[in-house]
């Protein structure tokens, strides 16, 4: 009888019992979670990257410094979503309340993003207070920019993918090389070919056309 | 009389070249032009400006589809001429003789010397082919790129896609801009060929001129004995309406797309 019950009892523990803590890999395995679905599916917003200075620690063991510092993010312990934690980049300008982004920042408003798509600025630099985008718990920082700011709208974008430039430098400028120098050079050769193209054929398309008219009247009054 | 100067393969592939290229051109600056009212006509046939997108990558493609196979077309080509070399007269390689040609041409221009004999091909017939094939690699190549930015920046660093969308530009308006101004004038502006040289729609082009433009070409054929073979009193007139009407469609539409281009130049956001 003793056996029985004991039988009994195992079995509901199993049926009713919550699942062992191995399998509560939320709480066991947050990085792993991290990177098995939010990186890998585009879940967003449940786990956060957080700047915690410990990579000398790992220092020559990359797998491990890759991993560190990635944690839960929620209501309660996000710091990239909680703005208490921001410095204000703005702070001190006189009557800056009553003063739009493009004021001071006037040609960053003129990207595809703002103009085609009608991004506003605070839809990925957030609201008051901004920090500057290298801040520790700024959403557009480097190491967190990809899950909070560019997965809004493409969906999986990952670290790499927030390396494309927004605020496109103009890529003619000597000043280019400085940020991304490919931009420069392929912009420069293109124009290149371009212009040797043309110089050759529109002189040659135009001296063509006006020789050919004299060459048909002059074989006109041949005949 | 009237000459084929171009097999039925190859004015299929030249109108389906023209014709996902003028789509090409039409939705890629109507993107580029979206806020203009310029860009918004230009889009408006394919749906606005998300839709034009998807008709955009689509044709593009299809373009490279087509590429291949005009790939395997040549080495079909070139294996069945084993016999006779692939630097020959008939063929579309680029020789010496074409700097020659080009020389002498230029000259004839200034009125230096007398008009060159050219041969099938004339080096700019050569160099519009292969502006085609490089063109066809860089925009190509890059249009690809850009076809999903979230796949190419797992591969490559984002900021690659800033610079794919640079080349993908640039070329593309050398592209628009040599067909629509230069290869639309030599092949329908110029006396020889006005108001179009149908050598590559219905009819072929005209014997007379051909006689006098391609002389070394049409002595070969002669020579050969093959000039009859490739002659022919020329097309219906439901062939020649359909012909004009292609032809002068795509001046019309290129025409559009190039004044436009330069008169809202000042309003694309780049």
């Amino acid at each position: 009888m003793r056996k029985k019950t004991l039988c009994l009892l195992v079995i509901a523990a199993v049926i009713l019992l919550p699942d062992p803590s191995i399998g509560q890999e939320e709480v066991a395995s947050r990085y792993y979670h991290y990177r098995s679905t939010e990186m890998s599916t585009g879940i967003y917003e449940e786990y956060e990257v957080r700047p915690r200075g410990i990579h000398a620690l790992f220092d020559g063991d990359k797998e491990r410094q890759r991993d560190a510092g990635i944690s839960r993010s929620d209501e309660s312990e996000s710091r990239a979503w909680n703005r208490l934690f921001l410095n204000d980049s703005h702070r001190g300008i006189a009557f800056y309340e009553y003063r739009r982004c493009v004021d001071c920042h006037p040609g960053n408003a003129q990207n595809r993003h703002t103009v085609r798509y009608g991004i506003t600025c605070r839809q990925c630099h957030g609201g008051e207070p901004i920090a500057s985008i290298n801040h520790y718990f700024s959403r557009l920082n480097p190491i967190r920019q990809h899950t909070h700011v560019c997965s809004k709208c493409h969906s999986g974008a990952k670290a790499s993918f927030a390396l494309y430039a927004v605020h496109e430098p103009n890529p003619a400028r000597a000043s280019t090389i400085d940020s991304i120098p490919f931009l420069f050079y392929a912009f420069w050769i293109m124009v290149a070919i371009a212009v040797l193209t043309f110089a050759l054929f529109i002189p040659h398309t135009f001296m063509w056309i006006v020789r050919e008219i004299f060459h048909r009247e002059k074989k006109q009054r041949e005949e | 009389m009237r000459l084929h100067r171009f097999t039925l393969f190859q004015r299929l592939f030249h109108l389906l070249l023209m014709v996902s290229f003028l789509v090409q051109a039409t939705t890629g600056v109507g993107r580029m032009y979206a806020e203009t009212n310029f860009g918004k006509v230009l889009l408006t046939p394919f749906g606005g400006f998300y839709n034009a997108l998807v008709w955009h990558k689509l044709v593009g493609i299809f373009m490279l589809v087509l590429f291949g196979v005009h790939l395997i077309y040549i080495m079909i080509v070139a294996l069945r001429l084993r016999e006779r070399s692939i630097m020959g007269p008939d063929s579309i390689i680029p020789n010496r003789m074409d700097m020659r040609m080009m020389v002498n041409h230029l000259g004839w221009m200034v009125g230096r010397n007398k008009i060159p004999p050219f041969e099938r091909w004339g080096y700019w017939e050569k160099f519009d082919y292969w502006a085609v094939f490089w063109g066809m690699v860089i925009i190509g190549g890059t249009g690809l790129f850009l076809y999903d930015p979230l796949i190419s920046s797992a591969i490559m660093p984002g900021w690659t896609i800033n610079v794919a969308f640079w080349i993908h530009r640039i070329e593309a308006i050398l592209a628009m801009a040599h067909v629509f101004l230069i290869h639309f004038a030599i092949a329908h502006l110029r006396r020889h060929n006005f108001p179009m040289d149908r050598a590559m729609f219905a009819g072929g082009a005209d014997l007379e001129s051909a006689k006098e433009e391609r002389a070394a070409w049409i002595s070969r054929l002669e020579q050969e004995g093959r000039l009859n073979n490739l002659t022919s009193r020329d097309t219906s007139l439901p062939g020649l309406v359909v012909s004009y009407l292609i032809g002068f469609s795509a001046i019309l539409l290129g025409l559009y797309v190039i004044i436009g281009g330069i008169v809202n130049f000042r309003y694309v956001t780049w």
